[in-house]
Parts: C-alpha cells; sequence; structure tokens
C-alpha cells in the first residue's frame, strides 16, 4: 500500500474541508480526484503531502505516519506538483528542475554528474530541451507546468501528487503531461477537472463532493450519466470510444 | 528581473571576482590618501607592509604622526567600512530569502533601529553591564533579535508577506525603535552633545572606527558567513516559498532559525560600530542579482565584495562632498538608496 488515509478530518477557520475521509492507494495506481469546485479536492492533497498539517495516525506513506517524516525523508516519498506563483527572485529553468534533487544530496555535497543526467532527461522528456538556461519567469504558464512536472519527477519518489496538473495546458501537453505520468510506472494522485483525460488514463476515480468521497471505482464506475447531473449539475452523455475504447463524455446543453 | 544577460560560466563568475577585488584595493588606497593631512601614496604601501609584518622592512621617510593617521585612523576606517557594508548587504540578501521579497533588508525591516536603541540602551542605561566593553554590541545583538521578532510578526500576521505589509510592518517597527532611541538620549543621556549622539546612532557614521571595534566586527562577520556558506542550498530552495521547500525536503524551521540568527547578530554588530546606515542591504543584493544571478553559492560572496566596495567608495564620498567637514555616511547611502527603493517598489512583483 503506497498511500493510506484513514479518518482524515480537517477544519479551516472551523469549517469542515475534509469530513472523514479514508482512502487507499496501491503501488503503481493511477487515481484521478474528480469534483466540483470546492468540494476539498486541494485541502485533501495538501494534507496529504503536508502543506496542512493532518492530526497524526490519518496519513500513511508505505505505512508510515507522515506526521512522523522529517522533510527530507517526506521529500523522498512523496513529489509534489501543485500550483505555484510566489517565485520573485529569476532563475534558470535547469536551476528550478535541479532542486527536485534536494533530498538526494547530503549536506554539502555539490552537483553531481547523474544529477544532471537525471535532470536533462526529464527536461526532454517534458518538451522542454534546449530551454535548460531560459529564465523561469520568462515562461508562459504552460511551460511553467512542464517544468514543475520535471521537478516533481526528477525527486524520483514512488508517490506523485499532483494538483490540477494540466491546468494551463492546451490540449496537447495536457495528454503529453498524462502520458509521461503514465509512463514512469510510479503511483499517482492526482487532481484532475477534465473529465475525458481522467477516464483516459485513471485506473481507479475518486468522486468528491462536500469533503468527503463518494464513490471509488474504475472510470466506468464513477464516470456515469447519473453522477455527472448530480454531482455538477450538468446533463451528459457517455459513450465509449470506438478508436480508444474509453469512456468519451459529452455535455448537454440545458434545456 | 527577468534577466538573460547572467554570467554563467565559472571563469566568467571568478573573473569578475577578481575585477572587484582590484577595485577594492584601488579604492582602499583612494580612501586613505584622500583626507585633511596630504600623504604621499608611495608611503602608504611601505608603512601597511611595515605594521602588518611587523618589521621595519622600508626605511622611515615620513613622520610619526603619517603613520598614525594611516595606520590607527584611515586603514582601520576602509576595513570597518568594507566589513560593515559587506554585513549589511549580506543581511539583505537573508531577509529577502526569508521573506521571498527584495525589499527586505535590516534597515527597511527596522531591525537596524532596533540594533541601534539597544546599543543606546547599554550605553546610556547601562543595562547590559555584565557584559563588560561588549556591551554595546550585545545591547545592539538584544535589540536586533527583539526587533526582528516584532518585524516578521507584524509582516507574517496574515500568513503570506506582502511588500505592503512588509514595509508598513518596517516603518512602525522603525518608528517604535527610533522613538526608543531618543527618548533615552533626550531623557538619560548625560553628555553635553545630545544631539550630536542621536544623530549619530540614527544616521549612522563611521568616524568612530578603531582597530578593536575592526577586530571584533571582523570575526563575528567570519564566523557568521562561514555558517551561512554551509546553508546556501536551503536558502537557493527558499526562495521557492516555505511550502514548497519543504516538499522539497527542506528542514524550513531550521533553515528560518539560522536566517534569523545569522542576520540578528550581524546587524547587531554592525550598527554597534557604526549606527543606521541604511539601504546598503537593499541596493547591493538587487545589483549583484542582476549579474550573477540568485544561487546564493555566487550571489553571497559576490555581495560581500561588492557591499564592501559600495561602502567604502560611499564612504570617500561622505568624506569630500563637505570637505572639510565630514557628512555621515548613512546621508549618502539614503541618498542612493531612496530613489532605488521607490525603483524596487514600482518593479516588485509580490504585490
Amino acid at each position: 500500500m503506497r498511500l493510506h488515509v484513514k479518518q482524515l478530518n480537517y477544519q479551516i477557520d472551523k469549517t469542515p474541508i475534509l469530513k472523514d475521509i479514508s482512502l487507499e492507494i496501491g503501488e503503481g495506481e493511477f487515481v484521478g480526484l474528480v469534483g466540483p469546485n470546492g468540494c476539498g479536492k486541494s485541502t485533501l492533497l495538501k494534507a496529504i503531502y503536508r502543506t496542512y498539517k493532518p492530526e497524526r495516525d490519518t496519513v500513511f506513506v508505505d505505512g508510515k505516519d507522515v506526521c512522523g517524516l522529517a522533510a527530507r525523508e517526506m521529500a523522498k516519498e512523496i513529489a509534489v506538483m501543485a500550483q505555484e506563483n510566489s517565485v520573485e527572485f529569476d532563475l534558470e529553468v535547469m536551476d528550478m528542475v535541479m532542486y527536485g534533487r534536494y533530498s538526494h544530496r547530503k549536506f554539502l555535497e555539490g552537483e553531481k554528474k547523474e544529477d544532471r543526467e537525471i535532470c536533462l532527461r526529464f527536461i526532454r522528456e517534458v518538451g522542454l530541451e534546449g530551454y535548460e538556461h531560459r529564465s523561469y519567469l520568462s515562461l508562459s504558464g504552460g511551460e511553467k507546468q512542464r517544468v514543475l512536472l520535471a521537478r516533481a519527477l526528477v525527486q524520483e519518489s514512488r508517490l506523485i501528487v499532483l494538483d490540477e496538473p494540466t491546468n494551463h495546458l492546451d490540449i496537447r501537453f495536457q495528454y503529453q503531461i498524462m502520458q509521461t505520468l503514465k509512463k514512469q510506472g510510479i503511483t499517482i494522485f492526482a487532481s484532475i477537472h477534465d473529465l475525458n483525460l481522467a477516464a483516459m488514463y485513471c485506473d481507479r476515480i475518486l468522486l468528491m463532493e462536500q469533503g468527503q468521497i463518494i464513490r471509488s471505482g474504475t472510470p466506468a464506475e464513477v464516470i456515469t450519466e447519473e453522477n455527472i447531473e448530480r454531482i455538477f449539475g450538468v446533463r451528459a452523455q457517455i459513450t465509449v470510444n470506438g478508436l480508444t475504447g474509453k469512456l468519451q463524455v459529452y455535455y448537454l446543453p440545458v434545456e | 528581473m527577468a534577466s538573460q544577460h547572467k554570467i554563467r560560466s565559472r571563469t566568467q563568475y571568478l573573473t569578475l571576482i577578481a575585477g572587484i577585488c582590484v577595485l577594492i584595493v584601488i579604492a582602499a588606497c583612494l580612501s586613505i590618501l584622500i583626507g585633511a593631512v596630504e600623504i604621499n601614496p608611495g608611503e602608504i604601501g611601505k608603512i601597511i607592509v611595515n605594521r602588518a609584518t611587523g618589521r621595519e622592512l622600508f626605511a622611515r621617510t615620513w613622520e610619526d604622526n603619517v603613520e598614525t593617521i594611516i595606520w590607527n585612523i584611515r586603514f582601520p576606517r576602509v576595513l570597518m567600512a568594507c566589513i560593515v557594508g559587506a554585513g549589511l548587504s549580506v543581511c539583505g540578501v537573508l531577509m529577502q530569502a526569508l521573506t521571498k521579497n527584495s525589499l527586505a533588508d535590516p534597515y527597511v525591516l527596522g531591525i537596524s533601529s532596533g540594533a541601534s536603541a539597544g546599543a543606546v540602551c547599554a550605553i546610556i542605561l547601562g543595562v547590559f553591564r555584565f557584559a563588560g566593553g561588549y556591551s554595546t554590541i550585545f545591547g545592539a545583538t538584544a535589540g536586533a533579535a527583539v526587533s526582528i521578532t516584532l518585524s516578521l510578526k507584524i509582516a507574517s500576521m496574515k500568513g503570506r508577506i506582502t511588500s505592503t505589509r512588509l514595509v508598513l510592518a518596517g516603518i512602525a517597527t522603525s518608528a517604535l525603535f527610533t522613538a526608543l532611541t531618543n527618548l533615552m538620549i533626550y531623557g538619560f543621556h548625560t553628555g553635553s552633545d545630545k544631539t550630536k549622539t542621536a544623530q549619530y546612532w540614527m544616521v549612522g557614521s563611521l568616524s568612530g572606527a578603531s582597530w578593536g571595534k575592526t577586530g571584533y566586527v571582523a570575526i563575528v562577520f567570519a564566523v557568521a558567513i562561514v555558517i551561512i556558506m554551509l546553508f546556501v542550498r536551503d536558502l537557493d530552495v527558499l526562495l521557492l516559498g516555505d511550502d514548497v521547500a519543504e516538499n522539497l525536503g527542506v528542514n524550513t524551521k531550521r533553515i528560518k532559525l539560522v536566517i534569523i540568527l545569522m542576520a540578528t547578530v550581524l546587524t547587531g554588530v554592525v550598527v554597534s560600530v557604526s549606527g543606521v546606515i541604511g539601504f546598503i542591504g537593499l541596493v547591493v543584493p538587487h545589483m549583484v542579482r542582476t549579474v550573477v544571478g540568485s544561487k546564493h553559492k555566487r550571489l553571497i560572496p559576490a555581495v560581500i565584495l561588492v557591499g564592501g566596495l559600495f561602502t567604502m567608495m560611499a564612504d570617500v564620498v561622505s568624506r569630500v562632498i563637505v570637505a572639510p567637514e565630514e557628512l555621515p555616511i548613512g546621508i549618502i547611502s539614503a541618498l542612493i538608496g531612496a530613489p532605488f527603493f521607490l525603483y524596487l517598489i514600482r518593479s516588485s512583483k509580490a504585490r
């Protein structure tokens, strides 16, 4: 079991955001988290990667309580890709990606050749070859997003948690990012807006509503016309795509 | 602050460093030369070599008082200008990493004023008498510790530190401690020239330089720099934000503690010998960043040298601009720094 959440509750300003959440994610699973805005997806992910401090004995990675892990050990277990907009000082793409190797380097240890190679490999994988010396702040939103993905991947953790990784991206890179993730053979837990994208890549989908996980199952079990109408308030038609064999969601106009 | 013209290769960087070192030597010679008593340039080197080696390698062709002026007055002053400038600049870098904001520096955040109040408190009220000859430095460091805590508390009261909040916190802290300094000087100082004393502590001056002071400032500075250089990688990652740094494996509590301790000690010690010299920690790091980037392993050594050079030059200007009178160096640094501060506010990203 890679990730195990047990009866997790979380409040912000005395408003309960997460209510008694339990979930398990097995080794190598690609799990998508879907749900309407404000249902607590980001909060759940943040509580898992400790930006919000969860209570003891609620979140376990590889059997270890995250509350007991030092930052460095934690970084070896979980890599995080979230929205970032607080970079005030400029730096190069290569440096940005190299920070993902922080947890692998000992105190006072310099950059190794191996570190550089890994960074270059993942910069290439996210389609940013030749961008190594570009300034991070000069990049477009989508390019920044891909740099952050590369940084999360060079961390070489066995679990990667992503908060809407395909935000800001055009279609090509939405699929490229998902494809890159899938290829790594690591455990992935990502919140995803686009139900078609989720249906195509996820092994399992968790559907969240008002701080609770109300459905968990294969895309076909969770993404149903009935669930979409009930949770998102939108009528939908779902078919199986003849070419990919995956679910295809069509949203229907309100009559 | 995006720049494509940064120095990338090691050779370029080392050339730059060497270039700054040459400029420092030139500025130092200039600084020693300039003054009320005219001195033969050739004699400066000879006197310094003689004194530094403790032998008479060069035959004495100069008068005793010339030697005293050079060795006991001007030379320590040059060294002190260098260390004071370097110390304040490094503090600027540290505060900027802590707040992720290029507007942060010990002066803007009111830490210098706090240190100054502490120093005055030690001198006038004799509060830290147990520390003996080090009571001023002790007082200044204590003052810096109180003000840094207060200023950061106010600045980060509602989560993220914005530029507005940072500047406001600094203004409030600075006003409070300046008022306390004045209160102590005008209320309890028994000396004759209260205005002059107050001015010394509030505007900053290098006129009190001596070998004794330079010595202890140099030691504290050296120790602090060694400690800071051990944490350059943590500082780099911290610039991405506390949460991100934590996710990447940085022990953010530890690095923040290191930053606060080092900034407190450096500011305290520097202010105890020079009073409040403003804006250096703002101007110097910004200039250096645009050339060498924000990786601290390169940034800090360059900032130390440029900070030293900048302050030495400012000191020269302060001595010649209204000669034979001497202007407190704080006035020069503020004349350069304040417009720069406005420019930084304009271009600041974190609003």
